[in-house]
């Protein structure tokens, strides 16, 4: 009977390094959830970056009271809804406090929906979906904009700035781009424009010949773009442009990527895309520049979401004092701050407001051009 | 702001005079038809590839489609080279004519290689393991240039064949003449070698007998190696102008044109090098018009809806031979 004890106790050792680790490096887990490989991986690396950036500018402002260190789970959603799920219930078993992420709408959909099971906060820089805020879930935040404040934005532009009668849209049947697709079109033609067609292209797709065939003999004033991501976009414009298309092209959000330019090269300059407005000459701006280029590369699409997102999750956790949800929660609720894209304030909903305007391609930038209130800027 | 060399001042909205006239039924139908006969002709220089392999051995090579991947890298990093020393402003045709040459030789040898490693341990067992090998080698291949290449597009440098003409408002640019005439002029040339050389009668012996074939001193072991190596050529070739087409390469590239040629292969009838031709253009065709005239949505659809259409009808695709049970 000594005997039994005893080597209870003996195999009872083995578990005394697990309860020593749990006491001894006490850290924080955060995870982010984007697209690291296919199409769009390189607006899912962005929101890697960004998220990172922000847990380091944190932890060199003295970190977390009560945690040794923040530890940075990046996941891959590849923009496959069943892989964001699994990316999902990795990070719950993983045990993260909050979630960024993810990029594709048709992915953050889904993946919030396994999230809220466990009362995980989530914040998307980049999911533009009416949906991901409108289904009620409790902890779903949003720092970007909305589609249907985007689309309404788009349909003014392409009347009051372009002066245009007719429109030719054309997006490839994803839930993002659709959505958006959708949302333009409405608006245009409830401010009087013609939409003389709707299109749809698949995901992956490289020749766009036969379509913009057809909408060259369309000959809209306008042909709307919306695409999911910078590369099919770029494509397209190429294509367009050699097949002397010459309608006005005008895209979304998705494309504020600067290798949009690379590999549309000349084809890309006088585009237009409408993407939320970001104040470059505000102090937190500058200094975020001066830290993420010289390590992560030019400022694309949405790391600075991601920064934002990531730098408000970890505020809140730090004025809450600890990891439940519902405190975090009332204290993200709080938040009265400049970020580095935009004021943030959540509203009820979880979303943060929108604040879209016109951006134009000029060189290798994206210059701001018009906004929905004063008109053309400058 | 620093403005690229390629930045150009742009017309804000077009001015109401400049708007011009719309394509006529006419026009539209022309334009449609250049544009499926630049598609078509990158798929049938890829269906060669497939249609020759399953000639002489009786595999189909599912990892070709990453050697007209492979290709389209190869002449992505050549041109960059050739621009990085200044030749391409200069010497435009000749950069481009010796990335041709390198990304071809590059894939033959690759094609080689691969059929050596892959294929040839197994010509002894059973066909399905060969295949199996096959599927092996493309997921290989496919993912070896996503971690040597990196996951974002490659961009083709500089501005090749840019310009186009214009009849009426029919467009043609230089690059869907140079690819056409490029592919016709590779097409004409493989015609000539199979039917007209020497080496042509040893692969056409090969294909119908390897063992007589051997016992005529015809080696088939160097005549299989040259198949691969002249079936890989020719997807390189087309694996640049896609990417001159395209304005990029990226690693996944080589996936569904891969098998948009396998299935032009399959029409044309397996095995007939004609039939690969005549497939691929057919499939970049009734893509293109599908598209044009239907529903761009489902242009793949329509692709293989001609392909089983074809096969219920003519299981051995529109050139394919009955094949005789001593030549299976």
């Amino acid at each position: 009977m000594r005997r039994r004890v005893l080597s209870i106790m003996i195999m009872g050792l083995i578990l005394v390094p697990f309860l020593f680790s749990a006491v001894a490096a006490k850290t924080l887990k955060i995870g982010s959830m984007s697209p690291l490989t296919g199409p769009y991986a390189s607006d899912g690396t962005d929101i890697k970056n960004g998220t990172r950036a922000a847990i380091e500018v944190f932890e060199e402002a003295g970190g977390m009271p009560g945690y040794d260190k923040i530890e940075f789970f990046p996941q891959d959603t590849a923009c496959d809804p069943r892989q964001a799920v699994s990316s999902a219930n990795k990070l719950i078993n993983l045990e993260v406090v909050g979630v960024i992420g993810a990029y594709c709408s048709s992915s953050t959909i889904p993946s919030s929906e396994t999230l809220a099971e466990e009362d995980i906060i989530m914040i998307t820089p980049a999911s533009t979906n009416e949906k991901v805020t409108d289904r009620g879930l409790p902890y779903m935040f949003r720092m970007c904009g909305r589609d249907d404040d985007q689309a309404p934005a788009a349909a003014k532009f392409l009347k009051e700035s372009l002066g245009a009668k007719t429109i030719f849209i054309v997006d490839d049947k994803t839930t993002y781009s659709q959505g958006l697709a959708d949302g333009v079109k409405k608006a245009s033609i409830a401010l009087g424009m013609e939409v003389v067609a709707h299109e749809h292209v698949n995901q992956g797709d490289k020749d766009f010949s036969a379509i913009l065939t057809m909408a060259k003999r369309a000959n809209a004033d306008v042909f709307y773009m919306s695409l999911q991501g910078y590369s099919p976009a770029a494509m397209m414009t190429l294509q367009a442009k050699r097949l002397g298309m010459d309608s006005q092209i005008v895209t979304q959000d998705a494309v504020f990527q600067p290798k949009y330019m690379d590999v549309a090269k000349e084809a890309s300059q006088g585009v237009f895309l409408t993407y939320g407005f970001t104040d470059q000459t505000t102090p937190q701006y500058k200094a975020f520049e001066a830290r993420y280029v010289p390590k992560y590369g030019k400022i694309a699409a949405y790391a600075t979401y991601a920064y934002d997102s990531a730098t408000a999750l970890l505020y809140a956790i730090k004025a809450a004092g600890s990891t439940d949800p519902k405190m975090i929660k009332a204290e993200l609720m709080k938040l009265d701050f400049q970020g580095v894209a935009k004021h943030i304030k959540f509203r009820a909903n979880g979303d943060s407001g929108s604040s879209y305007i016109a951006y134009k391609v000029v060189g290798d930038k994206f210059v701001p051009y018009w906004e929905p209130v004063n008109g053309l800027i400058k | 702001m620093r403005l690229l060399p390629w930045h150009k001042p742009h017309l804000l909205v077009r001015p109401n005079n400049l708007k011009l006239r719309k394509l006529n039924t006419m026009e539209y139908f022309i334009q449609q038809l250049i544009n499926g006969l630049t598609l078509g002709g990158m798929y049938a220089l890829i269906a060669l590839g497939y249609t020759m392999v399953y000639g002489v051995i009786q595999l189909i090579n599912f990892a070709h489609g990453e050697f007209f991947a492979a290709g389209g890298y190869v002449g992505a990093i050549a041109l960059a080279y050739f621009a990085g020393i200044g030749y391409m402003d200069s010497h435009p045709i000749i950069c481009l004519t010796a990335s041709f040459m390198i990304a071809m030789a590059y894939c033959a040898y690759l094609a080689v290689g691969v059929e050596k490693i892959a294929y040839k341990p197994l010509r002894k067992n059973s066909r399905l393991a060969a295949l199996l090998s096959a599927l092996g080698m493309s997921i290989f291949l496919s993912n070896g240039m996503m971690l040597t290449q990196g996951v974002y597009d490659k961009v083709y440098p500089g501005e090749l064949f840019q310009g186009r003409f214009d009849f009426g408002m029919v467009t043609i640019s230089y690059l869907q003449i140079m690819i056409v005439s490029l592919t016709a002029c590779l097409l004409v040339g493989l015609n000539l070698l199979v039917f007209k050389t020497k080496i042509g009668m040893a692969m056409r012996a090969t294909a119908q007998d390897k063992t007589m074939s051997a016992l005529v001193a015809i080696g088939s072991n160097k005549i299989i190696s040259l198949t691969f190596a002249i079936g890989a050529g020719l997807a390189a070739a087309a694996g640049i102008m896609y990417g001159l087409y395209y304005g990029s390469v990226k690693y996944d590239m080589g996936f569904v044109p891969g098998i948009k040629a396998f299935a032009a292969a399959v029409l044309g009838g397996i095995g007939n090098i004609t039939g690969a031709m005549i497939g691929g253009l057919i499939i970049g065709m009734v893509e293109i018009f599908g598209a044009g005239y239907i529903s761009s949505e489902y242009k793949d659809v329509f692709a293989f809806i001609i392909l089983i259409g074809v096969l219920y009808f003519k299981p051995n695709g529109i050139m394919g031979e009955n094949i005789d049970d001593t030549r299976v």
